[in-house]
Protein backbone atom coordinates (compact mmCIF):
# COMPACT_ATOMS: atom_id res chain seq x y z
CA UNK A 1 0.00 0.00 0.00
CA UNK A 2 1.43 3.40 -1.21
CA UNK A 3 -0.86 6.37 -0.44
CA UNK A 4 -0.67 10.45 0.13
CA UNK A 5 -3.40 11.82 2.26
CA UNK A 6 -4.19 15.37 3.11
CA UNK A 7 -5.32 16.84 5.97
CA UNK A 8 -8.28 19.14 4.98
CA UNK A 9 -9.67 20.24 8.55
CA UNK A 10 -8.26 18.86 11.59
CA UNK A 11 -10.05 19.85 14.97
CA UNK A 12 -7.99 20.08 18.25
CA UNK A 13 -5.83 17.87 19.33
CA UNK A 14 -5.23 15.64 16.31
CA UNK A 15 -2.20 13.76 16.77
CA UNK A 16 -0.12 10.74 15.49
CA UNK A 17 0.08 8.10 18.03
CA UNK A 18 1.13 4.42 18.75
CA UNK A 19 0.95 2.23 21.58
CA UNK A 20 3.68 4.90 23.47
CA UNK A 21 7.41 6.01 23.68
CA UNK A 22 7.88 3.83 27.05
CA UNK A 23 10.99 4.01 29.20
CA UNK A 24 12.33 7.17 29.27
CA UNK A 25 10.29 8.46 31.94
CA UNK A 26 14.34 9.19 33.84
CA UNK A 27 15.09 11.41 30.70
CA UNK A 28 12.08 13.48 31.50
CA UNK A 29 9.49 11.82 29.17
CA UNK A 30 6.20 10.44 29.71
CA UNK A 31 5.23 7.54 27.66
CA UNK A 32 2.08 9.39 25.46
CA UNK A 33 0.22 7.05 23.50
CA UNK A 34 -3.37 6.59 22.91
CA UNK A 35 -5.98 7.85 25.12
CA UNK A 36 -8.22 4.97 24.65
CA UNK A 37 -6.18 2.36 24.20
CA UNK A 38 -8.74 -0.12 23.54
CA UNK A 39 -10.45 1.75 20.58
CA UNK A 40 -7.01 2.56 19.13
CA UNK A 41 -6.41 -1.46 19.47
CA UNK A 42 -9.63 -1.92 17.75
CA UNK A 43 -9.61 0.73 15.04
CA UNK A 44 -6.18 -1.50 13.91
CA UNK A 45 -7.63 -4.52 14.53
CA UNK A 46 -10.55 -3.28 11.63
CA UNK A 47 -7.95 -1.50 9.47
CA UNK A 48 -5.28 -4.27 9.31
CA UNK A 49 -2.24 -1.78 10.90
CA UNK A 50 -0.45 -4.16 13.35
CA UNK A 51 1.84 -2.31 15.62
CA UNK A 52 1.52 0.65 13.16
CA UNK A 53 0.81 4.45 14.26
CA UNK A 54 -2.74 6.05 13.92
CA UNK A 55 -4.43 9.40 14.22
CA UNK A 56 -5.91 10.09 17.07
CA UNK A 57 -9.09 13.14 16.79
CA UNK A 58 -10.85 14.86 19.32
CA UNK A 59 -14.34 15.80 19.44
CA UNK A 60 -14.13 17.55 16.18
CA UNK A 61 -12.62 15.17 14.29
CA UNK A 62 -11.28 15.96 10.98
CA UNK A 63 -11.65 16.11 7.18
CA UNK A 64 -9.34 14.11 5.16
CA UNK A 65 -8.59 13.42 1.26
CA UNK A 66 -6.51 10.63 -0.27
CA UNK A 67 -4.36 12.69 -3.05
CA UNK A 68 -3.09 9.36 -4.87
CA UNK A 69 -2.64 5.71 -3.72
CA UNK A 70 -5.30 3.49 -1.82
CA UNK A 71 -5.69 2.77 1.72
CA UNK A 72 -7.48 0.74 4.05
CA UNK A 73 -8.54 2.48 7.00
CA UNK A 74 -10.33 1.21 10.24
CA UNK A 75 -11.77 3.88 12.95
CA UNK A 76 -13.41 3.42 16.51
CA UNK A 77 -13.78 5.20 19.60
CA UNK A 78 -16.56 7.21 20.99
CA UNK A 79 -19.17 7.38 18.72
CA UNK A 80 -18.50 9.93 16.14
CA UNK A 81 -20.22 10.94 12.88
CA UNK A 82 -18.03 9.77 9.58
CA UNK A 83 -18.55 9.60 5.65
CA UNK A 84 -17.34 8.86 2.80
CA UNK A 85 -17.91 11.07 -0.27
CA UNK A 86 -20.83 12.62 1.54
CA UNK A 87 -22.07 9.00 2.26
CA UNK A 88 -22.53 8.46 6.00
CA UNK A 89 -20.90 5.07 7.84
CA UNK A 90 -21.17 2.77 10.25
CA UNK A 91 -18.82 3.71 13.36
CA UNK A 92 -17.10 1.85 14.47
CA UNK A 93 -16.55 1.19 10.68
CA UNK A 94 -13.78 0.17 7.86
CA UNK A 95 -13.56 0.87 3.99
CA UNK A 96 -10.96 1.01 1.32
CA UNK A 97 -10.60 4.47 0.34
CA UNK A 98 -8.83 5.41 -2.90
CA UNK A 99 -7.20 8.65 -4.56
CA UNK A 100 -9.77 11.21 -5.14
CA UNK A 101 -11.96 9.75 -1.85
CA UNK A 102 -12.56 12.19 0.85
CA UNK A 103 -13.40 11.19 4.26
CA UNK A 104 -14.80 13.22 7.00
CA UNK A 105 -15.32 12.60 10.68
CA UNK A 106 -17.15 14.91 12.46
CA UNK A 107 -18.77 15.58 15.94
CA UNK A 108 -20.75 12.81 17.31
CA UNK A 109 -22.45 11.27 20.46
CA UNK A 110 -20.17 10.07 22.73
CA UNK A 111 -16.69 10.29 23.59
CA UNK A 112 -13.93 12.76 23.75
CA UNK A 113 -11.35 10.95 21.01
CA UNK A 114 -11.32 8.46 18.32
CA UNK A 115 -8.79 6.96 15.93
CA UNK A 116 -7.99 6.45 12.07
CA UNK A 117 -5.11 4.03 11.37
CA UNK A 118 -4.02 2.40 8.39
CA UNK A 119 -2.94 -1.00 6.69
CA UNK A 120 0.27 0.32 6.55
CA UNK A 121 2.72 2.70 8.25
CA UNK A 122 2.47 6.30 8.48
CA UNK A 123 5.77 7.97 7.10
CA UNK A 124 7.10 9.91 10.18
CA UNK A 125 10.00 9.08 11.74
CA UNK A 126 10.82 7.59 14.58
CA UNK A 127 11.76 9.42 17.89
CA UNK A 128 13.06 7.01 20.47
CA UNK A 129 11.41 4.21 19.23
CA UNK A 130 8.15 5.85 18.95
CA UNK A 131 6.06 7.58 16.54
CA UNK A 132 3.93 8.79 19.15
CA UNK A 133 3.24 12.53 19.40
CA UNK A 134 4.25 14.15 22.45
CA UNK A 135 2.68 17.60 22.95
CA UNK A 136 4.17 18.24 26.49
CA UNK A 137 8.04 17.40 25.22
CA UNK A 138 7.24 18.61 21.24
CA UNK A 139 8.53 15.17 20.04
CA UNK A 140 6.85 12.49 17.64
CA UNK A 141 4.55 12.07 15.24
CA UNK A 142 4.75 14.56 12.29
CA UNK A 143 7.17 17.59 13.94
CA UNK A 144 6.58 17.40 17.52
CA UNK A 145 2.82 18.95 17.11
CA UNK A 146 -0.81 18.50 16.15
CA UNK A 147 -1.92 18.19 12.77
CA UNK A 148 -3.10 20.74 10.76
CA UNK A 149 -5.09 21.30 7.24
CA UNK A 150 -2.29 21.33 4.84
CA UNK A 151 -0.60 18.67 6.21
CA UNK A 152 0.34 15.70 3.93
CA UNK A 153 0.93 12.50 5.38
CA UNK A 154 2.59 9.13 3.19
CA UNK A 155 1.18 5.78 4.28
CA UNK A 156 3.46 2.65 3.26
CA UNK A 157 4.04 -0.61 3.69
CA UNK A 158 1.32 -3.44 3.65
CA UNK A 159 0.27 -3.51 7.14
CA UNK A 160 -1.31 -7.31 8.53
CA UNK A 161 -4.43 -9.56 8.14
CA UNK A 162 -7.01 -6.80 8.80
CA UNK A 163 -10.00 -8.34 11.74
CA UNK A 164 -13.05 -8.20 12.79
CA UNK A 165 -14.21 -6.61 16.63
CA UNK A 166 -16.29 -7.51 18.96
CA UNK A 167 -18.60 -5.05 19.97
CA UNK A 168 -17.57 -2.85 23.11
CA UNK A 169 -18.45 -3.76 26.69
CA UNK A 170 -19.17 -0.72 27.47
CA UNK A 171 -18.92 -1.04 31.13
CA UNK A 172 -20.77 1.61 33.55
CA UNK A 173 -21.04 2.43 37.08
CA UNK A 174 -18.08 4.31 39.25
CA UNK A 175 -14.81 4.67 38.27
CA UNK A 176 -12.41 2.06 39.95
CA UNK A 177 -9.24 3.33 41.34
CA UNK A 178 -6.32 1.78 44.25
CA UNK A 179 -5.83 3.79 46.81
CA UNK A 180 -2.73 6.05 46.66
CA UNK A 181 0.25 7.08 47.42
CA UNK A 182 -0.28 9.87 49.99
CA UNK A 183 -4.10 8.62 50.95
CA UNK A 184 -3.14 8.85 54.65
CA UNK A 185 -2.54 12.51 54.66
CA UNK A 186 -6.37 12.59 53.68
CA UNK A 187 -8.24 12.27 57.10
CA UNK A 188 -10.70 8.46 56.63
CA UNK A 189 -14.08 10.85 56.70
CA UNK A 190 -12.54 12.53 53.70
CA UNK A 191 -11.93 9.63 51.60
CA UNK A 192 -15.41 8.51 52.83
CA UNK A 193 -16.41 11.89 50.84
CA UNK A 194 -14.14 11.18 48.35
CA UNK A 195 -15.70 7.40 47.22
CA UNK A 196 -18.97 8.60 47.96
CA UNK A 197 -19.86 12.04 46.38
CA UNK A 198 -20.15 12.91 42.67
CA UNK A 199 -17.52 15.17 40.82
CA UNK A 200 -18.05 16.38 37.31
CA UNK A 201 -15.73 16.72 34.58
CA UNK A 202 -14.81 19.83 33.52
CA UNK A 203 -13.56 21.62 30.56
CA UNK A 204 -10.07 21.87 31.28
CA UNK A 205 -9.41 18.93 29.90
CA UNK A 206 -6.58 17.97 27.29
CA UNK A 207 -4.02 15.13 26.58
CA UNK A 208 -1.78 16.05 30.06
CA UNK A 209 -4.75 16.18 32.75
CA UNK A 210 -8.49 16.41 33.08
CA UNK A 211 -9.51 18.60 35.95
CA UNK A 212 -12.32 17.90 37.96
CA UNK A 213 -15.45 19.90 39.00
CA UNK A 214 -15.79 19.17 43.64
CA UNK A 215 -19.33 20.62 43.11
CA UNK A 216 -19.43 18.90 46.96
CA UNK A 217 -16.66 20.55 48.03
CA UNK A 218 -14.73 17.48 49.20
CA UNK A 219 -11.60 18.99 49.23
CA UNK A 220 -12.62 23.10 49.66
CA UNK A 221 -11.39 22.93 53.05
CA UNK A 222 -8.48 19.96 53.25
CA UNK A 223 -5.70 21.80 53.67
CA UNK A 224 -3.07 20.48 50.89
CA UNK A 225 0.39 19.83 51.88
CA UNK A 226 2.84 20.86 49.36
CA UNK A 227 5.46 17.19 49.12
CA UNK A 228 8.82 16.31 47.67
CA UNK A 229 8.36 15.29 44.21
CA UNK A 230 8.13 11.98 43.47
CA UNK A 231 7.33 10.06 40.12
CA UNK A 232 3.75 10.58 38.92
CA UNK A 233 2.01 7.81 36.28
CA UNK A 234 -1.12 8.23 33.81
CA UNK A 235 -4.34 7.76 36.50
CA UNK A 236 -3.28 9.61 39.57
CA UNK A 237 -5.65 11.52 40.86
CA UNK A 238 -3.65 14.87 42.20
CA UNK A 239 -5.35 17.85 44.38
CA UNK A 240 -3.96 20.72 43.79
CA UNK A 241 -3.39 23.28 46.22
CA UNK A 242 -6.39 25.21 45.87
CA UNK A 243 -8.34 21.58 46.04
CA UNK A 244 -8.53 21.30 42.81
CA UNK A 245 -8.37 17.35 41.64
CA UNK A 246 -6.90 16.47 38.80
CA UNK A 247 -6.22 13.24 36.59
CA UNK A 248 -3.03 13.05 34.87
CA UNK A 249 -3.54 12.21 31.00
CA UNK A 250 -1.13 10.24 28.85
CA UNK A 251 0.88 13.30 28.35
CA UNK A 252 1.80 13.57 32.10
CA UNK A 253 4.36 15.73 33.63
CA UNK A 254 6.92 13.34 34.64
CA UNK A 255 6.54 14.21 38.52
CA UNK A 256 4.59 15.92 41.07
CA UNK A 257 4.47 17.53 43.93
CA UNK A 258 0.81 17.55 44.73
CA UNK A 259 -0.48 14.77 47.08
CA UNK A 260 -2.74 11.61 45.35
CA UNK A 261 -5.33 10.06 47.20
CA UNK A 262 -5.47 7.34 44.63
CA UNK A 263 -4.92 6.33 40.64
CA UNK A 264 -7.46 4.81 38.23
CA UNK A 265 -6.54 1.45 37.50
CA UNK A 266 -5.56 0.41 33.86
CA UNK A 267 -8.77 -1.15 33.10
CA UNK A 268 -10.55 1.72 33.46
CA UNK A 269 -8.64 4.58 32.06
CA UNK A 270 -9.86 4.48 28.64
CA UNK A 271 -13.41 4.83 29.88
CA UNK A 272 -12.74 7.85 31.90
CA UNK A 273 -10.46 9.81 29.53
CA UNK A 274 -13.81 9.10 27.50
CA UNK A 275 -16.01 11.18 29.51
CA UNK A 276 -17.26 14.46 28.53
CA UNK A 277 -17.25 17.76 30.07
CA UNK A 278 -20.18 18.07 32.34
CA UNK A 279 -20.51 13.99 32.89
CA UNK A 280 -20.85 13.04 36.57
CA UNK A 281 -17.86 11.06 37.87
CA UNK A 282 -17.87 8.84 41.10
CA UNK A 283 -15.21 6.91 42.20
CA UNK A 284 -14.90 3.67 43.62
CA UNK A 285 -11.69 1.98 45.59
CA UNK A 286 -10.59 -1.60 44.33
CA UNK A 287 -7.81 -3.56 45.67
CA UNK A 288 -4.73 -4.43 43.50
CA UNK A 289 -5.01 -7.95 42.85
CA UNK A 290 -9.12 -6.88 41.66
CA UNK A 291 -7.52 -4.06 39.53
CA UNK A 292 -4.94 -6.44 37.85
CA UNK A 293 -7.50 -9.30 37.19
CA UNK A 294 -9.84 -7.13 35.71
CA UNK A 295 -6.76 -6.24 33.43
CA UNK A 296 -5.88 -9.50 32.60
CA UNK A 297 -9.67 -10.10 31.75
CA UNK A 298 -9.68 -7.02 29.64
CA UNK A 299 -12.73 -5.34 30.92
CA UNK B 1 -3.96 12.58 59.47
CA UNK B 2 -0.30 13.78 58.75
CA UNK B 3 1.86 12.15 56.76
CA UNK B 4 4.12 9.15 56.69
CA UNK B 5 7.23 9.68 57.74
CA UNK B 6 9.72 7.45 56.28
CA UNK B 7 13.55 7.32 57.18
CA UNK B 8 16.26 6.67 54.46
CA UNK B 9 17.03 3.03 56.84
CA UNK B 10 13.77 2.02 56.56
CA UNK B 11 11.94 2.42 53.00
CA UNK B 12 9.09 1.85 52.09
CA UNK B 13 7.79 0.06 49.52
CA UNK B 14 4.39 1.02 47.79
CA UNK B 15 2.04 0.39 45.07
CA UNK B 16 1.61 3.23 42.81
CA UNK B 17 -1.19 2.83 40.63
CA UNK B 18 -1.36 -1.36 39.50
CA UNK B 19 1.12 -1.31 36.86
CA UNK B 20 4.24 0.56 39.25
CA UNK B 21 5.88 0.02 42.46
CA UNK B 22 7.54 2.98 44.19
CA UNK B 23 9.97 2.52 46.53
CA UNK B 24 10.18 5.38 49.00
CA UNK B 25 13.62 6.62 51.15
CA UNK B 26 12.24 9.88 52.32
CA UNK B 27 8.90 11.84 52.78
CA UNK B 28 11.14 15.40 52.57
CA UNK B 29 14.07 15.76 50.54
CA UNK B 30 17.53 14.89 52.05
CA UNK B 31 21.16 14.04 51.38
CA UNK B 32 21.08 10.13 53.06
CA UNK B 33 17.51 9.40 51.38
CA UNK B 34 18.80 10.89 47.81
CA UNK B 35 21.49 9.15 47.87
CA UNK B 36 20.07 5.94 48.60
CA UNK B 37 17.29 6.30 46.47
CA UNK B 38 20.40 6.62 43.33
CA UNK B 39 22.16 3.87 44.72
CA UNK B 40 19.12 1.26 45.00
CA UNK B 41 18.09 2.21 41.30
CA UNK B 42 21.99 1.58 40.43
CA UNK B 43 22.33 -1.52 41.83
CA UNK B 44 18.71 -2.70 40.10
CA UNK B 45 20.54 -1.59 36.83
CA UNK B 46 23.07 -3.82 37.39
CA UNK B 47 21.66 -6.46 38.31
CA UNK B 48 17.80 -6.51 37.09
CA UNK B 49 14.66 -8.13 38.88
CA UNK B 50 12.86 -10.36 36.47
CA UNK B 51 9.97 -8.23 35.87
CA UNK B 52 10.50 -5.13 36.24
CA UNK B 53 10.65 -3.27 32.59
CA UNK B 54 11.60 0.61 33.78
CA UNK B 55 13.80 2.10 36.49
CA UNK B 56 13.26 5.89 37.42
CA UNK B 57 15.39 7.34 40.22
CA UNK B 58 13.65 10.56 41.84
CA UNK B 59 15.01 13.09 44.10
CA UNK B 60 14.34 10.29 47.53
CA UNK B 61 11.86 7.22 45.64
CA UNK B 62 12.71 4.56 42.65
CA UNK B 63 10.11 4.12 40.59
CA UNK B 64 9.36 0.55 39.40
CA UNK B 65 7.08 -0.13 36.13
CA UNK B 66 6.44 -3.64 35.66
CA UNK B 67 3.88 -5.13 32.92
CA UNK B 68 0.75 -6.82 35.32
CA UNK B 69 0.04 -9.09 32.74
CA UNK B 70 3.12 -10.89 32.66
CA UNK B 71 4.31 -10.54 36.48
CA UNK B 72 2.76 -10.41 39.93
CA UNK B 73 3.34 -7.83 42.19
CA UNK B 74 3.67 -9.91 45.18
CA UNK B 75 6.76 -11.79 43.07
CA UNK B 76 8.08 -7.99 42.49
CA UNK B 77 7.74 -6.56 45.91
CA UNK B 78 9.40 -9.79 47.69
CA UNK B 79 12.54 -9.56 45.49
CA UNK B 80 12.30 -5.37 45.80
CA UNK B 81 11.70 -6.39 50.04
CA UNK B 82 15.11 -8.51 49.74
CA UNK B 83 17.45 -6.71 47.91
CA UNK B 84 16.72 -3.89 50.36
CA UNK B 85 18.48 -5.95 52.96
CA UNK B 86 21.71 -5.51 50.77
CA UNK B 87 24.18 -2.76 51.50
CA UNK B 88 23.33 0.41 49.12
CA UNK B 89 26.31 1.36 47.62
CA UNK B 90 26.83 5.76 46.39
CA UNK B 91 26.93 5.65 42.82
CA UNK B 92 29.82 6.73 40.72
CA UNK B 93 28.81 8.79 37.81
CA UNK B 94 30.52 11.09 35.22
CA UNK B 95 31.99 13.96 36.02
CA UNK B 96 30.98 17.62 34.23
CA UNK B 97 32.26 21.27 34.24
CA UNK B 98 29.49 23.53 32.90
CA UNK B 99 30.39 26.78 31.95
CA UNK B 100 27.52 29.21 32.73
CA UNK B 101 27.19 33.09 31.66
CA UNK B 102 26.06 34.62 35.04
CA UNK B 103 23.68 37.88 35.22
CA UNK B 104 22.60 39.95 32.30
CA UNK B 105 19.41 39.35 30.20
CA UNK B 106 19.71 35.70 30.66
CA UNK B 107 20.25 35.67 34.52
CA UNK B 108 17.68 38.33 35.57
CA UNK B 109 17.82 37.71 39.04
CA UNK B 110 21.49 36.80 39.95
CA UNK B 111 21.85 40.37 41.95
CA UNK B 112 18.65 40.20 44.10
CA UNK B 113 19.73 37.04 44.95
CA UNK B 114 23.37 38.03 46.04
CA UNK B 115 21.18 41.04 47.49
CA UNK B 116 19.52 38.43 49.43
CA UNK B 117 22.17 36.79 50.53
CA UNK B 118 24.06 39.69 51.78
CA UNK B 119 27.11 39.04 49.15
CA UNK B 120 28.37 40.76 45.79
CA UNK B 121 27.11 39.08 42.52
CA UNK B 122 30.89 37.88 41.96
CA UNK B 123 31.41 36.77 45.84
CA UNK B 124 27.98 34.87 45.34
CA UNK B 125 29.36 33.38 41.75
CA UNK B 126 32.49 32.06 43.12
CA UNK B 127 30.54 30.60 46.17
CA UNK B 128 28.06 29.41 43.79
CA UNK B 129 30.89 27.56 41.61
CA UNK B 130 33.07 25.95 45.03
CA UNK B 131 32.63 22.69 45.21
CA UNK B 132 31.08 20.19 42.53
CA UNK B 133 27.80 19.20 43.02
CA UNK B 134 25.71 15.60 42.53
CA UNK B 135 23.12 15.31 40.14
CA UNK B 136 20.25 14.63 42.52
CA UNK B 137 17.59 13.68 40.11
CA UNK B 138 16.39 13.75 36.83
CA UNK B 139 12.76 13.72 34.93
CA UNK B 140 10.93 16.77 35.94
CA UNK B 141 11.10 18.01 32.17
CA UNK B 142 13.07 16.42 29.55
CA UNK B 143 16.86 16.93 30.49
CA UNK B 144 16.08 18.94 33.48
CA UNK B 145 18.25 18.62 36.34
CA UNK B 146 18.18 19.17 40.13
CA UNK B 147 22.02 19.69 41.39
CA UNK B 148 22.82 19.73 44.67
CA UNK B 149 23.44 20.72 47.58
CA UNK B 150 25.19 24.07 48.45
CA UNK B 151 25.96 24.90 51.72
CA UNK B 152 23.36 26.15 53.63
CA UNK B 153 24.36 29.70 53.79
CA UNK B 154 23.46 29.68 50.39
CA UNK B 155 19.65 28.35 50.88
CA UNK B 156 17.07 30.52 49.76
CA UNK B 157 13.09 29.34 48.87
CA UNK B 158 11.89 29.58 45.42
CA UNK B 159 10.13 33.17 43.64
CA UNK B 160 6.97 34.10 44.78
CA UNK B 161 6.21 34.56 41.37
CA UNK B 162 6.27 31.69 38.81
CA UNK B 163 7.41 32.90 35.14
CA UNK B 164 5.83 31.58 32.62
CA UNK B 165 7.98 30.35 30.61
CA UNK B 166 12.27 30.57 30.74
CA UNK B 167 14.28 29.27 27.52
CA UNK B 168 16.30 25.63 27.55
CA UNK B 169 19.78 26.71 28.77
CA UNK B 170 18.56 28.51 31.87
CA UNK B 171 20.16 28.03 35.16
CA UNK B 172 17.98 27.99 37.96
CA UNK B 173 18.57 28.34 41.68
CA UNK B 174 16.75 27.66 45.13
CA UNK B 175 16.01 25.24 48.18
CA UNK B 176 19.89 24.97 48.43
CA UNK B 177 19.92 23.52 44.62
CA UNK B 178 21.07 24.75 40.82
CA UNK B 179 18.96 23.21 38.31
CA UNK B 180 19.50 23.53 34.49
CA UNK B 181 16.45 23.48 32.04
CA UNK B 182 17.23 22.08 28.75
CA UNK B 183 14.08 22.58 27.70
CA UNK B 184 11.87 25.64 27.44
CA UNK B 185 9.57 25.57 30.84
CA UNK B 186 7.58 27.45 33.66
CA UNK B 187 9.21 27.64 36.69
CA UNK B 188 9.06 29.32 40.21
CA UNK B 189 13.13 29.29 40.56
CA UNK B 190 15.38 32.54 40.18
CA UNK B 191 17.07 32.80 36.98
CA UNK B 192 20.53 33.30 37.54
CA UNK B 193 22.53 32.34 34.34
CA UNK B 194 22.28 30.52 31.00
CA UNK B 195 24.68 27.69 30.05
CA UNK B 196 24.92 26.51 26.52
CA UNK B 197 25.61 22.91 27.85
CA UNK B 198 22.65 21.04 26.26
CA UNK B 199 21.23 18.16 28.38
CA UNK B 200 18.47 17.40 25.55
CA UNK B 201 18.71 15.55 21.96
CA UNK B 202 15.95 13.77 21.08
CA UNK B 203 17.77 11.88 18.26
CA UNK B 204 20.30 10.67 20.27
CA UNK B 205 20.26 7.91 22.42
CA UNK B 206 20.14 8.28 24.90
CA UNK B 207 18.29 11.58 24.73
CA UNK B 208 20.09 12.93 28.11
CA UNK B 209 23.59 12.97 28.89
CA UNK B 210 23.35 13.72 32.66
CA UNK B 211 22.51 11.05 35.05
CA UNK B 212 21.72 10.86 38.97
CA UNK B 213 24.91 10.46 40.56
CA UNK B 214 26.88 12.51 38.18
CA UNK B 215 29.31 15.71 39.49
CA UNK B 216 28.58 18.83 38.43
CA UNK B 217 30.92 21.97 38.61
CA UNK B 218 30.32 25.24 37.34
CA UNK B 219 32.28 27.52 36.07
CA UNK B 220 31.84 31.49 34.51
CA UNK B 221 31.61 30.82 30.94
Amino acid sequence: MVATIIIERAGPLVTIQDAGRFGYLAHGISASGPMDAGAFRRAGMLAGSGEAAGIEFSMLGLDLLVADGEALMGWDGGRFEVSINGQKQNWPGSARLVAGDRMSISAGTVGNYGYLRFGGEIDVPAVMGSGATSLRVRIGGLEGRALKAGDRLGLVGEGVAPAAVSPTNTADGPIRFVWGLHAEVFDAALRDQFVTSAFRISSMMDRMGVRLRDEARVFAEARILSLVSDPVVVGDIQILGDGTPIVLGRDHQPTGGYPRIGTIISADLDRFFQLRPNAEVMFAPVGLDHAQALLRAGT
Amino acid sequence: MGQVQILPERPMVQTLGDSTILVRFGSRLDENANRRAIGFAAALEDEPVAGIAEIVPSLVSVLLRYDPLTSRHQDIEGEIRLRLQGALEARVGGTYRIGVRFGGDTGPDLDEIAGMLKVSTQEFVARHNALPLRVLATGFAPGFVYCGFHDEALVLPRRDKVRALVPAGSVLFAAGQTAIAATDIPTGWHVIGHTDFSNFAPDAEPPTRLRVGDSVTFEVA
